[in-house]
């Protein structure tokens, strides 16, 4: 199979750093945005990976050579960088950041002047002008200026996060709270705002910024063993891991165990709601237990194509009051911003836990139980169409949703099949309220391949 | 007749009207591929001038260099002159200088050097535009880019080093106004006037980044400008004018007299050539004959070489550095052994007042003791298809000089020479007749009534 380790789309620019993901490319996709939002302030920032540093010069080259003038962030989660963006009217901004992809990979995450993700039908025209190369090259006098303000983004975020909760509550809880940053973009931001936002006793590790990702950027179960470890040993409440740019967040209960990240979802959702009702947007591919929380709520669940932009574009449409993904570990909360928190997650996590008196453990344990198996294929062209085909046939009849690869959904229990959008897999999910219930549902899509 | 080019990508690098001919995507491409091009070793330092294009570019050439691997050394708002300077002290594997020295505030370019802060040669200058133009770079894996650090203080180490070849002590006594141009040299000569006590008086001073006050050329006609007319009421010995990046000089003297540029070299020539073991001048073939007369006068001898930096880069390279006096330009642009021959307004502006000091004269009265050379120079559009004819043409007309070929046509007579030439960055031809004493008016007008046939 032949490797594609760059990928220019709807989704932006992401590949490996070297002889993919290039300067030059990164400086034509700024310069592309530049021209597409305008002459007037951006806003650039960027997670730890040792190339973000030199992506960072050759946006700031593209977006001032599009005329825009550039405000740096420096280092900082991918949140921080859309609320500020929001925050001080800019015209727009741009993260370099590859989320939850491993070091060697880098992307730019781009922003409209709300600090959301574009529509995808902007993101379309934003595609389009790139490959156009009809760029704005601004002469001389039209160039504006580089500035840098490194201090205030973090506050303004955190700050907006804590009006979500009652902040003093949990301080007075004094939670003992295990923190894994991933030397990412978060270290500093969370060890302060756990500290000393949340009056937290923090016990941290991988919140060196200038160090490499001692574990596999994105926050799974099975490379987290370093927070149990720490969350068993110091006795901590609850442990926090994010992800290189801090919009994902995994979290271990006090035993160490970590939790499905759909159950922490649902968590969050029932913490949300019982702040304040309304609608409920996850993917597809997201747990039958936000279907349940938001039931004993009296509230609506929309389904989306997997993707934050998916589920932030109709969370904006309908005015929902909390939504996410579940295998991600994205938690979004529109009253804070339309994108994917870990430190609104952490927050609400706290903020649950003052309000009941219960451990992390016990509020997981109330959760309705499902099981859910997942596997992923390498992609190869024409595999994932007669596999979908074959599921329609073998269970005809059965609820269907196409708009992300096939989903298959019995009253307890479903099957989805999708292509993922960041790396060359098929992606299948089933869950059932029974173990032996997912294992036979799996077998039978696997007799399928 | 062509239009006028917005952007020339040569030898001597990367030129252009930003935004109009040259974009971020030529500057990523070259910086990569002189990041490609460069051995590994020790950091790039990159400088630029005060234009506001400058930052984009500095952000495009330094995303490029990290890239490819390469360490950079920002030393921000600079003279090229600094940037050299500073390659060789840090011990550095190269350098961009970013800056369009004399050219208008829209135009921009970079210019590279290697370790020691040398010009590239013709032939280094080659292989890097043919990485350039093939197009692959060679970048580093993700964890094996450079890093980028500033250095503030470049500009202070680099007066260290004029402080070195000059006796400040003797030269800090003169009264002499400097037109800035706009550009870098007043941040070296604000610098010498609040650590060295110097007493320079300096006008278009702030370091503007997009409209300057005139355009930044070295020309007497320039001097006439602004800086002339001052010299007298402030009672200067002299009056200086730099390009934006301070590596050419002009002058005036303390009668308020511009200076023809063309005498920066000869005066020079005179200072420096009893001075040193170098007998060698080398210079272009546009340049005032004085040159020659005044090497004669020292046993020296003069080396003629086509128009363009590149040519005197690879002249100085057939000879030992001791072996060369100066080289230089009818610009104002002038390489001195003692600072490496790196074109530097700067240490050409000492150099002459350190003249002036030890002749113990007027710059007036040093000036009238050479011989009077009268030079006339016009520029012609014309369609470049027709200038091979023309050039054969005129070698057949005026055969009973001496003919040079190797830039055009160069026609030498005793008292009397004749340069027509096509310029390197714009299809142009240029026309330059000079004559001991009386302008050669007849001379120059039936030369450009030639050129004017092919316009």
């Amino acid at each position: 199979m032949r490797e594609h380790l760059l990928k220019i789309g709807v989704s932006g620019i992401r590949g490996v750093v070297g002889d993919f993901l290039t300067p030059a490319l990164a400086a034509a996709f700024a310069q592309a945005f530049g021209t597409y939002v305008g002459r007037g302030r951006v806003v650039v920032g960027r997670d730890t990976r040792p190339s973000g540093e030199m992506l960072e010069h050759a946006v700031c080259c593209g977006l001032l050579a599009a005329g825009c003038e550039v405000v740096r962030v420096g280092v900082q989660p991918t949140p921080t960088i859309q609320v500020y963006v929001a925050h001080t009217g800019a015209r727009g901004g741009i993260a370099i950041t590859a989320s939850h992809n491993p070091p060697e990979y880098n992307a730019l995450k781009l922003f409209n002047s709300s600090g959301l993700f574009f529509n995808q039908y902007e993101r379309g025209e934003l595609v389009d002008l790139y490959h156009e190369s009809d760029f704005r090259h601004a002469a001389n006098e039209e160039i504006g200026g580089l500035s840098d303000d490194a201090g205030s983004a973090g506050a303004i975020h955190t700050g907006r996060v804590l009006a979500q909760v009652d902040a003093d509550r949990i301080r007075a809880c004094r939670f003992r709270v295990a923190l894994d940053a991933v030397n990412g973009a978060g270290s500093l931001l969370s060890c302060r705002f756990l500290r000393h936002d949340l009056g937290c006793e923090l016990e941290a590790i991988a919140v060196d910024p200038s160090l490499p990702f001692p574990r596999p950027a994105e926050p799974r179960a099975e490379v987290l063993g370093e927070l149990s470890a720490l969350v068993l040993a110091r006795g901590a409440a609850i442990g926090f891991a994010q992800d290189p740019d801090g919009d994902r967040l995994a979290v271990a209960e006090e035993t160490g165990r970590v939790l499905d990240n759909d159950d922490m979802l649902a968590l969050v959702v029932d913490a949300a709601l019982t702040r304040r009702r309304g609608d409920v947007v996850v993917n597809l591919t997201t747990s039958s237990v936000i279907d349940d929380v938001a039931r004993s709520h009296g509230c609506r669940v929309w389904r989306t194509p997997v993707g934050e932009a998916n589920v932030v574009e109709r969370m904006q449409a309908i005015d929902a009051v909390i939504g996410g993904e579940g295998s991600g570990g994205g938690v979004i909360l529109p009253a804070v911003h339309l994108c994917r928190d870990s430190y609104t997650a952490m927050a609400l996590l706290l903020d649950r836990m003052a309000a009941t008196g219960l451990s992390i453990g016990t509020l997981a344990a109330r959760l309705p139980r499902y099981h859910r198996r997942s596997r992923q294929l390498a992609f190869e062209h024409g595999r994932l169409g007669p596999l979908m085909q074959a599921l329609e046939e073998r269970f005809a009849g059965v609820a269907a949703d196409r708009s992300d690869g096939l989903k298959l959904a019995w009253p307890d229990r479903w099957i989805h099949v999708r292509a993922s959008n960041t790396e060359p897999l098929v992606r299948l999910t089933v869950e059932a309220r029974a173990e032996d219930e997912a294992e036979g549902l799996l077998a039978q899509v696997e007799a399928l391949l | 007749m062509a239009a006028p080019r917005s952007l020339r990508i040569s030898h001597v690098g990367l030129r252009g009207v930003v935004g109009s001919g040259l974009t971020a995507s030529h500057v990523l491409d070259f910086a990569a591929a002189f990041g490609t091009f460069l051995e590994s070793g020790g950091p790039v330092v990159i400088g630029r001038d005060p234009r506001s294009s400058g930052v984009m570019i500095r952000e495009g050439v330094a995303a490029a260099l990290l890239a490819c691997g390469q360490d950079v050394v920002d030393l921000g708002v600079v003279s090229t002159p600094v940037v050299q300077h500073a390659i060789r002290r840090l011990g550095g594997a190269g350098g961009v200088s970013i800056g369009a020295s004399h050219n208008a505030a829209e135009w921009n370019a970079l210019r590279f050097f290697g370790p020691e802060g040398t010009y590239l040669s013709t032939a280094q200058a080659g292989e890097l535009l043919d990485i350039y133009h093939l197009g692959k770079f060679r970048f580093a894996p993700h964890d094996g880019l450079g890093k980028l650090r500033a250095e503030p203080d470049a500009l202070d180490r680099y007066l260290e080093e004029l402080e070195a070849a000059y006796d400040f002590d003797a030269l800090r006594s003169f009264r002499v106004v400097v037109d800035c141009s706009n550009g870098t040299s007043s941040l070296i000569l604000r610098r010498l006037n609040q650590r060295r006590g110097f007493g320079f008086i300096l006008i278009n001073e702030p370091v503007a980044s997009v409209r300057f006050a005139h355009e930044p050329t070295t020309s007497a006609a320039t001097v006439a400008l602004q800086l002339a007319p001052l010299v007298r009421p402030l009672g200067a010995d002299a009056g200086f004018l730099f390009d934006a990046d301070s590596d050419r000089v002009a002058l005036a003297t303390e009668c308020g007299e511009p200076v023809s540029e063309e005498m920066i070299l000869p005066l020079l020539a005179d200072y420096l050539l009893p001075r040193g073991s170098g007998k060698l001048v080398i210079t272009n073939l546009s340049t005032t004959a004085l040159v020659e007369e005044v090497a004669a006068r020292h046993g020296g001898r003069v080396v003629r070489v086509p128009v363009g930096r590149q040519a005197a880069i690879d002249a100085l390279s057939c000879y030992r550095p001791e072996q060369v006096a100066l080289a230089g330009e009818g610009t104002g642009a002038v390489m001195m052994p003692r600072f490496r021959f790196v074109y530097d307004g700067i240490a050409s502006m000492l150099a002459i007042l350190s003249m002036r000091k030890e002749r113990g004269r007027p710059l007036s009265e040093i000036l009238a003791g050479y011989p009077r050379y009268s030079i006339l120079k016009a520029q012609v559009a014309v369609h470049t298809s027709g200038i091979p004819a023309l050039l054969m043409e005129l070698q057949r007309d005026y055969g009973d000089g001496d003919i040079n070929t190797l830039d055009g046509l160069r026609v030498d007579w005793p008292d009397r020479w004749f340069h027509v030439r096509v310029s390197q960055t714009e299809p142009v031809v240029r026309v330059i007749v000079e004559q001991r004493g009386e302008p050669p008016a007849a001379l120059f007008e039936a030369l450009l009534e030639r050129v004017r046939r092919i316009a």
